[in-house]
This record gives C-alpha cells, sequence and structure tokens, in this order.
C-alpha cells in the first residue's frame, strides 16, 4: 500500500476508530460504543430508503411509467403505498390487501419449490444411497446416510409418544443429531473466528500500512 | 480445588485476549500451512472451467457486509477465475443491506485488473425486492423484474444484456451467499429451469449445503473461509482468505484448549464436590 | 369484507404460481394482449407479470421498518427522555444516508431541473447511489466496517461460551464435544496436517463419514421436515385457514 493520499489515510483511520470503539464493550459499556452503535443503526436504516427509492420507486414505476407508459404500474405502486397504512391504528387493516398479495404470492412459490425442489430430490438422493459401487466404505456410507435420514425424521415426529420401536428410532436419531451439530458447532466457530480474522487484519495490514507511513 | 474453582470462574475478559492474541499472532509470524483442497471446492472449481471461454456466468452476492470476512474472498477469486477464462459475468445481489453496493464495488475493481468493459463484458443489476419473486421473474425476462442495472442504465442500452434475455442464455450460476437464498436458489432455480449451481457459503450455512451436493442440485460448494482459501489456492490468485488461515488454525487449536480445560475444571471441581458432600 | 378480500387476495396471488407450474400462461397473455390491446403483454407469462408486481410491492416493506425507527427515536429526542443524544444521532444518520441518495443524478428530470438550480452541477456525482456517492461513501467506511465488526465480536462470545458451557455431561454431549473438536481440527491447515500425523486418510474419512454421512442424512431430515412444514403452512395460507399474517381485528 504504497503512497497512501490524504483521504485515503482519513477513511482508514475513521474505520480503525470504529473498530476499535465497538471492540471496547469487550472490556466494558461506554459512550464511544454507545456512539457507534447508534451511528450504525442509523445508517442502516437510512440505506433501505436509498436503495429502495433508486431500485423500486425510480427504476421499477417512474421510468417505466414515463419513458414507456405502462401506466399500470400504478397499480402495484398503490399497492405499495398502502402498506404504509399499517402504521395509523384505524386504517391498518388496508394494508391486508398488499400484505396478502405479497404473502400469498410467496405461499403459492414455497408450496410447488419445497416439494419439486427439495422433498422429493432429497427422498430420491436418499433412495438412490442404495446404488453403491460395492466397496465397504461405500455401502457403510450408503448405511450411514439411510439409517441417518430415517431416524432423524422420526426423532422430529412428535405426533406419537417415542415408544418401543419409535423409541429405539429416535435414539438412534439423537446420536446421528448429535455428531451433526457437533460438525455444526464445530462449523459455526470457523464462523465466527473468520470475522474477527477480517478486522484484525484490516487494522494490521490496513490501517497498520497508514501508520508506518505517518510514522 | 480451589485453583480449579478459580480457573472455571476467570474473568471472560482474559478468554477475550487469548483469541485476541491467537489471532494476531500468526499475522506477525507467519507459518503458512499449506492448504489442502476438499472434493467439494475442486467440483465446483471444476464446473466453472469446464464451460466455454465466452460462457455467461451470473454471479449473486448474496452476503450481508457482516459476513465479508468469508464471502468477499469468495466472491473476488470467483471474479479473477470468469475474467481469466474470458467469461461475461452479469451479477446481482438479494440482499437489501449493502448487497449492490459491494457487488457494485467489487465487480469494477476486479474487472478493471482485466480490462474488461462494463455493459460488455460484465453488468451489474443491483437489488430488487423479494428474492423468491426475483429468482422465478428472471426465468421469464431478466428485462421485467430489472428494467435498468443498479446505476440506473436501462438494460437495452448495455450490450451484453441483448444476449441475455433469461436463465435459458446463463451457463452457470454461482452464488455467494450467508444465508438460505441459496436454499431458493437450488428449489426454485435449479429445480425448475434446470440452471446449474454451485456456492461459496459461510461456514454456518455449509454444513447444510452437502445435502444439495449429495443430491446433485449443486455442483460444488465452498465452506467458509477456508473454502475460500481452496479456491484462491486454485485460483492461483492469494488473497486474504489464504493469509487468514494461520490465524483461523491458531484461534481454533485457543478454542479446543479452552473447551478442554474447561472440562478438567468441570470434572474437578465435580469430583471435589462430590465427595465433600 | 376486511378479512375476505385479503383471503381472496391470497388465494389468487398463489394460485398463479401454482398453475404455472403446471400450463404455459403465455397463451393466456397473449390474448389479453390482443383483446385489450397491450403491447407490452405480449410474450409474457401470467406468473412473470404478477412477480413484477410483487418485487415492487415488496420493496414498500422495507422501508416500513424504517419510518418505525424514526418515529420512535423522534418521540424520544422530542421528549428528551434517556439516551436522548444517541437517539437524535439515529435519526440524524437515517436523514444523512437517505436524502443524498433520493437526489436526483439527471438535469433532464423535473426533480433534476430543480435541485441542479440549488446545487451546482459538479455536485451530481455526490447524489444518487452510485460509487462517488455520500451513500457509497458513507455504506463503504462507517455502515460495512460497523456491520463486520459488530460480527466479528461473536468470536469472542463463542469462545466464552464453549469454555463455560460446552460440557461433556452425559453420552450424547461427549460425541457432540468430540465431533466438534474433530471437525474444528480438519478445517484448518494446522490441524489437518496434525490429523496426517495419525493417518493420511483420516481427513478424506473425516470428509466422507462425518460431513458426507451423518452430517447429510441428519440435515438431509430436517430438510425434509421443515419443507413439509412449509408445504402445508403455504396451502393454509392460500386456502384461508392461516390468517395470522392479516394482524389482530
Amino acid at each position: 500500500m504504497e503512497g497512501i493520499s490524504f483521504l485515503e489515510h482519513f477513511q482508514l483511520w475513521l474505520r480503525a476508530y470504529l473498530i476499535l470503539s465497538l471492540f471496547s464493550f469487550l472490556y466494558r459499556d461506554n459512550r464511544f460504543y454507545r456512539l457507534s452503535e447508534h451511528i450504525f443503526a442509523g445508517l442502516s436504516a437510512g440505506y433501505y430508503v436509498g436503495l429502495i427509492w433508486q431500485t423500486v420507486i425510480i427504476q421499477q414505476l417512474v421510468n417505466p411509467m414515463v419513458d414507456n407508459g405502462e401506466w399500470w404500474l400504478v397499480f402495484p405502486g398503490l399497492l405499495g403505498v398502502l402498506m404504509f397504512t399499517r402504521l395509523i391504528p384505524k386504517w391498518s387493516w388496508v394494508s391486508r390487501v398488499s400484505l396478502a398479495f405479497v404473502i400469498g404470492n410467496t405461499a403459492g412459490i414455497y408450496l410447488i419449490s419445497s416439494l419439486h425442489g427439495l422433498i422429493l430430490p432429497q427422498m430420491l438422493s436418499t433412495m438412490n444411497a442404495v446404488n453403491t459401487d460395492g466397496s465397504f466404505s461405500s455401502i457403510l456410507l450408503a448405511l450411514v446416510v439411510i439409517i441417518g435420514v430415517i431416524s432423524t425424521l422420526v426423532y422430529f415426529y412428535f405426533s406419537k409418544e417415542h415408544k418401543g420401536i419409535l423409541g429405539v428410532t429416535a435414539r438412534v436419531g439423537i446420536w446421528f443429531i448429535m455428531i451433526a451439530f457437533g460438525a455444526h458447532f464445530g462449523y459455526t466457530v470457523m464462523a465466527r473466528v473468520s470475522l474477527l480474522i477480517g478486522r484484525v487484519q484490516f487494522l494490521y495490514y490496513d490501517w497498520g500500512a497508514s501508520i508506518r507511513q505517518i510514522f | 480445588m480451589e485453583f480449579w474453582r478459580k480457573i472455571m470462574n476467570i474473568d471472560r475478559r482474559w478468554v477475550y485476549l487469548l483469541i485476541a492474541l491467537s489471532v494476531t499472532f500468526p499475522m506477525i509470524v507467519v507459518i503458512k500451512f499449506p492448504v489442502e483442497v476438499t472434493p467439494v471446492a475442486r467440483q465446483l472449481y471444476d464446473a466453472i472451467d469446464k464451460l466455454p471461454d465466452s460462457s455467461v456466468v451470473m454471479l449473486t452476492f448474496d452476503y450481508y457486509p457482516n459476513a465479508a470476512a468469508e464471502t468477499e474472498p469468495m466472491s473476488i477469486a470467483a471474479l479473477h477465475h470468469m475474467f481469466k477464462k474470458d467469461m461475461r459475468v452479469v451479477t446481482l445481489s438479494n440482499i437489501p443491506l449493502g448487497g449492490p453496493t459491494i457487488a457494485e464495488r467489487i465487480t469494477r475493481e476486479i474487472a478493471a485488473e482485466y480490462d474488461k468493459v462494463y455493459g460488455v463484458d460484465y453488468v451489474n443489476l443491483g437489488y430488487k425486492a423479494n428474492y423468491n419473486a426475483v429468482m422465478h421473474g428472471l426465468a421469464n425476462s431478466i428485462e421485467s423484474i430489472f428494467p435498468s442495472d443498479y446505476t440506473n442504465t436501462p438494460l437495452k442500452d448495455l450490450p451484453l444484456m441483448d444476449s441475455v434475455k433469461n436463465y435459458d442464455d446463463i451457463g452457470f450460476i454461482y452464488v455467494v451467499a450467508d444465508n438460505a437464498t441459496v436454499d431458493y436458489w437450488i428449489q426454485i432455480v435449479n429445480a425448475q429451469y434446470g440452471v446449474p449451481i454451485g456456492s461459496g457459503v459461510t461456514a454456518v450455512v455449509a454444513p447444510k449445503m452437502y445435502s444439495f451436493v449429495n443430491s446433485g442440485q449443486m455442483t460444488g460448494l465452498l465452506g467458509g473461509m477456508k473454502g475460500a482459501a481452496e479456491y484462491e489456492k486454485m485460483v492461483g490468485e492469494e488473497g486474504k482468505a489464504i493469509r487468514g488461515m494461520d490465524a483461523q488454525s491458531m484461534a481454533h487449536l485457543a478454542i479446543i484448549f479452552l473447551v478442554i480445560l474447561g472440562n478438567i475444571g468441570f470434572f474437578a471441581t465435580r469430583k471435589k464436590e462430590g465427595k465433600e458432600s | 369484507m376486511k378479512k375476505t378480500v385479503p383471503v381472496v387476495v391470497a388465494f389468487l396471488a398463489g394460485f398463479v404460481m401454482v398453475i404455472s407450474f403446471f400450463f404455459n400462461t403465455e397463451q393466456i397473455m397473449n390474448w389479453l394482449s390482443v383483446t385489450f390491446g397491450m403491447d407490452s403483454l405480449h410474450g409474457k407469462t401470467m406468473e412473470g407479470f404478477v412477480l413484477q408486481w410483487v418485487t415492487i410491492v415488496s420493496g414498500f416493506t422495507l422501508v416500513l421498518g424504517v419510518f418505525s425507527i424514526v418515529r420512535v427515536n423522534a418521540r424520544a429526542v422530542a421528549k428528551k427522555s434517556e439516551g436522548w443524544f444517541y437517539k437524535l444521532l439515529t435519526v440524524v444518520s437515517v436523514f444523512a444516508m437517505a436524502i443524498p441518495a433520493m437526489l436526483p443524478v439527471s438535469k433532464d428530470t423535473v426533480g433534476g431541473k430543480i435541485v441542479f438550480g440549488i446545487f451546482p452541477d459538479s455536485w451530481r456525482a455526490l447524489f444518487g447511489t452510485g460509487p462517488t456517492s455520500i451513500y457509497d461513501w458513507l455504506f463503504t467506511y462507517l455502515d460495512q466496517p460497523m456491520m463486520e465488526t459488530m460480527f466479528a465480536m461473536l468470536a469472542f462470545f463463542i469462545a466464552s461460551a464453549a469454555y463455560r458451557a460446552f460440557r461433556a455431561r452425559n453420552a450424547e454431549a461427549t460425541l457432540l464435544l468430540l465431533t466438534a473438536v474433530i471437525v474444528m481440527l480438519w478445517r484448518v491447515p494446522m490441524g489437518e496436517a496434525f490429523l496426517r500425523l495419525f493417518s493420511d486418510s483420516l481427513p478424506n474419512y473425516i470428509d466422507l463419514f462425518i460431513m458426507n454421512g451423518f452430517n447429510v442424512a441428519v440435515q438431509r431430515g430436517i430438510i425434509i421436515g421443515a419443507a413439509l412444514g412449509a408445504a402445508s403452512m403455504s396451502l393454509r395460507i392460500m386456502l384461508g385457514i392461516e390468517r395470522t399474517y392479516m394482524g389482530k381485528g
């Protein structure tokens, strides 16, 4: 990072200040942390406004209506505006139509996609697990997958008491779940640590370069 | 006994300090253990590599900025790979907080290294609300959902989009995500429209994605910063992910040490308490 | 009426997506295009038309929350309640981000003529959401670093939680703990090198049996179970049995 300009120095130090002020919470709560936290909340909320103004209002409504004569877009625009009646208790029932439109559409998508895109392919893949190449490890793997899927589904079936054969299968399911969740925990630790590494990399390499150049 | 009680009740800030040191120390003393490539990462790399050079690939920036440490190296390595192969790239984001801004910045940065021209070699569509509707809508017509790109240029003014009208014109979808949007790409786009999909996801999401790779619904997977490092290695562009692996190793060892110490203390104090009672 | 109309709308909006899976709706749209003289409907599918509307309406839901944030914080500032200064910063930050983004970048529009009558033309690059805008700068140099840092703190919390709470109290917990340790070692180069000391194929077996075996099996079971739940909930919403999204009254 050679020849850092004044603006770049400022941007690096600004980011370093924000990072360190938020990390200061780890020692104890303080005003620097609270200052940064509240600015962060406001900026994030403001981001949504700017984005929706440009991507929805301008690009999807104003420009097509003005430039291409697509006047019927005033109807979804109106439906969107009616969403704000939710903030007025007396008129909040009006927003139900807009919400129903979005939620109903999403429900229709999910009805097909969950069956066609999740349940059937995953069940098919489980059934196809029996097609092994005959080696010991592939047969063992197939057994693990088939028994694991069935026992996990049985474990999460709470409509009947886990007794008898159901109870034994659910018990097997717990063992499988513990192993899978252990793996998930290992991955989760990795994820959280990676986020910290990102911040430390910035402080050490990028901010560090600025410090080295200045001093 | 008293020793173990003190250890068990140590101020949590000492734990924080240990983690901070374990992450910082490897940046000062660089060891660089070799990064081994896993089969699922290799599968994703090969899927992109096998595409004809002038293919159109869709790269999605479906991650929030807080996950950037894991996912940004994946996006960068993917762009290097695609531009090296002279692929044409269409980017978009389904994340309202920061996604399109990050997509714009990173794509332009990497494209400039390869002298790629915006509108001809790559386009950033930006963001539109409701990712389920977006994913379905792109199948019929990209222009019906994205009448213009992120910077408000009408799609008809972008030469690349003359030949990219819907999923039929896209050879592969490379999803970089930190949330459930990957699930919907799979169950909507891959299942109903047959577009091959590969993904780079954060380590929290990665375990679930193995099911999709196993069922053939997903072609390849990168999991977390390690996955990003594997892809950087395959593409030959060392970046933040490879450089972060030493710190990752030390931090994991520190946490394993803490878990073991905590359990030794637990059993030591429990045993003593049992005897005393 | 207040409840019936939304239920009917929800059903129709969902039904379009369901029938589009089984039938090609382009012919219906072509017929409508010819009948009503609307050329832009030609070549579109019914679901494509509806989805365009859905993306527009959904955009407004994102801004709904922002109104609430501004209203709540503005009231606290007006009443000078505890921490009002911080709440004022929040409100100022919302407007600092939103207003420059909403200003036009082109002089050709009505809004542009008004705005660039007040501000110099050279300020054009600062408005809107483009790469040189105030909006972009505030996001890249303030919002994003803070967001990344907030989540980076989780590393400390997870380490502290692992130290204090991750106990091998029984056989199941021990199994979970052991698997977590093995995977944590496998996922880092140093740990993988350590595992290879025992056997060169050990990392491959971890990948094969833990990740592609036990993990896939359990995740698959959860995916199937959750998908069944999602499908049944979707059906309930479309049929009007589930109405909690409508709120009270």
